[in-house]
């Protein structure tokens, strides 16, 4: 067996037009479980009556089982959910007219939310207590002392927690091909078994997916030295 | 003006403070002192409620709260009477001098940008600062930065400032500067309250000295009877140990 050392950039530039896709499969779950994560943590840390054993619940399952398995039990799940439910109501849905990536989507945000959760409540448990004191003592009240004066902070001190998260759900994203959604993995299969070019295929969707994390690491770096300039003595 | 009664708290079924009854006037310069565990401490957060006390009434300024059945509004408006300076500071970390001091004033007084930002210029000059603007907390000496913590407070102009040690994380040659702008602004009538280690300083400031003990008041009184005739023997027996400490040190320093 030899490798065609030029079929693996006819494979790059194949691979690269799913792109899009995969972007999609990563950003919006990070920004969907982004609002989910924070919402989450405030009530654990808050300790909320009711709300509280609901998140931690929600916590334990997502983070306790694979992200494989959120998006089968969704795909499989929602739709005889949904046709349940749009029977006894009369509402007309279909399932099969709801797009797959929709289900793909909801997988990944709940998945996000419960990881982005514990990133939350570990920045904002990181920010000292006499931060809060000092935001009560000139009369904030809680909602206040939170937006303003600790979540500011436990965000900046997270960016490379959520860097993180975010090369995590970018590689996580290639895992949507088994529910036929043809993200940059899928392309590369599907290049791969057409021309049988396996090696020069993967090589090509590896070097993107490698390419398209260390851009994130440096804009991460970038964003992280300004975000917490203010900790290093004004230092940028 | 500020009105206690029969305030109690607890940490973990220790009590800390055992009914403290209290009454300070307007424009009083009250000091607490006392042996470390004695509840100075607590009973200063009890006063604007960072700390919650178990039993009793807490009032500052027209502000009265039942500490049993305190509501999340009245704890607010209660702490809206009255302006903190910490031990450590607690400057707001992510925030430049000049928006320590404005946050306040934007937050709770609803000041405009513009006018918030001028008032804070005014008090950063007189706490000395006025340099400082842009600099981040972590960029100032511990001195620097409790001046601009005194700054964030008087910014507020709060019925009563309530001084948690702030000068017991200083720099022995650092402590001078603090001092002298809590005496400054003690002259202009402002009520305070100090929990402080620094007996000169005390002796120096107060209308009126408290000695705390065990979570009691154990003697109270002017600063000239407190330090000159103490007449409880546990305040004696402080004074003595700290004044003990105090020559120690100065014979040490001179046998260097």
């Amino acid at each position: 067996m030899t490798i065609d050392i030029l079929f693996i950039w006819t494979a790059f530039k194949e691979i690269i037009r799913a792109l899009p896709i995969t972007l999609i499969l990563t950003i919006l779950p990070l920004l969907a479980g982004f609002i989910i994560g924070l919402a989450v943590a405030l009530i654990r840390i808050n300790k909320v009556k009711f709300l509280s054993g609901i998140a931690n619940g929600y916590v334990s399952f997502f983070r306790g089982t694979p992200i494989i398995m959120h998006i089968m039990l969704i795909y499989f799940g929602f739709p005889l959910l949904i046709d349940q439910i749009s029977k006894k109501f009369d509402l007309g849905i279909q399932s099969d007219s709801i797009p797959i990536i929709l289900f793909v989507l909801t997988a990944l945000s709940l998945s996000a939310g419960a990881y982005l959760s514990e990133i939350f409540r570990s920045g904002i448990i990181s920010v000292s207590n006499g931060q809060m004191e000092a935001a009560y003592s000139v009369g904030m009240n809680s909602f206040q002392a939170m937006t303003r004066i600790v979540l500011p902070q436990a965000i900046a001190q997270s960016i490379p927690n959520f860097t993180n998260i975010f090369i995590g759900f970018l590689h996580t994203s290639s895992i949507a091909f088994i529910v036929s959604q043809k993200e940059m993995t899928g392309a590369a299969n599907i290049v791969a078994s057409t021309n049988l070019k396996f090696l020069e295929s993967f090589i090509a969707a590896g070097l993107i997916y490698w390419g398209l994390t260390i851009i994130a690491e440096g804009l991460s770096f970038l964003i992280e030295k300004k975000a917490t300039a203010y900790n290093r003595g004004g230092v940028q | 003006m500020i009105y206690l009664k029969d305030i109690k708290k607890s940490f973990n079924q220790q009590p800390v403070l055992k009914g403290i009854n209290l009454k300070i006037g307007k424009g009083e310069v009250v000091t607490i002192l006392g042996p470390s565990g004695s509840g100075k401490t607590t009973l200063l957060r009890c006063l604007n409620f960072l700390e919650k006390p178990e039993e009793g009434i807490v009032q500052v300024g027209d502000i009265q709260v039942k500490s049993k059945k305190a509501t999340k509004r009245e704890i607010l408006s209660l702490r809206r009477q009255s302006a903190m300076v910490f031990q450590h500071y607690n400057l707001f970390a992510h925030k430049t001098v000049l928006e320590n001091v404005m946050e306040g004033l934007i937050v709770t007084k609803k000041y405009k940008k513009a006018e918030a930002k001028r008032e804070s210029e005014l008090l950063l000059e007189k706490v000395g600062l006025g340099d400082k603007h842009d600099h981040f907390p972590s960029q100032l000496s511990g001195d620097q930065q409790q001046r601009v913590g005194i700054a964030r407070a008087l910014a507020l102009n709060p019925e009563v400032i309530l001084f948690d040690e702030p000068t017991s994380a200083l720099d022995p040659e650092l402590v001078g500067e603090v001092l002298s702008v809590i005496k400054a602004i003690a002259q202009e009538g402002i009520t305070m309250v100090i929990v402080t280690h620094e007996m000169s300083f005390a002796k120096e400031i107060s209308d009126r000295v408290l000695f705390m003990d065990g979570g009691v008041i154990v003697e109270e009184g002017s600063p000239l009877e407190i330090f000159n005739a103490p007449k409880e023997d546990r305040t004696r027996q402080f004074l003595n140990r700290i004044s003990r400490d105090f020559s120690v040190s100065f014979l040490e320093e001179r046998a260097n």
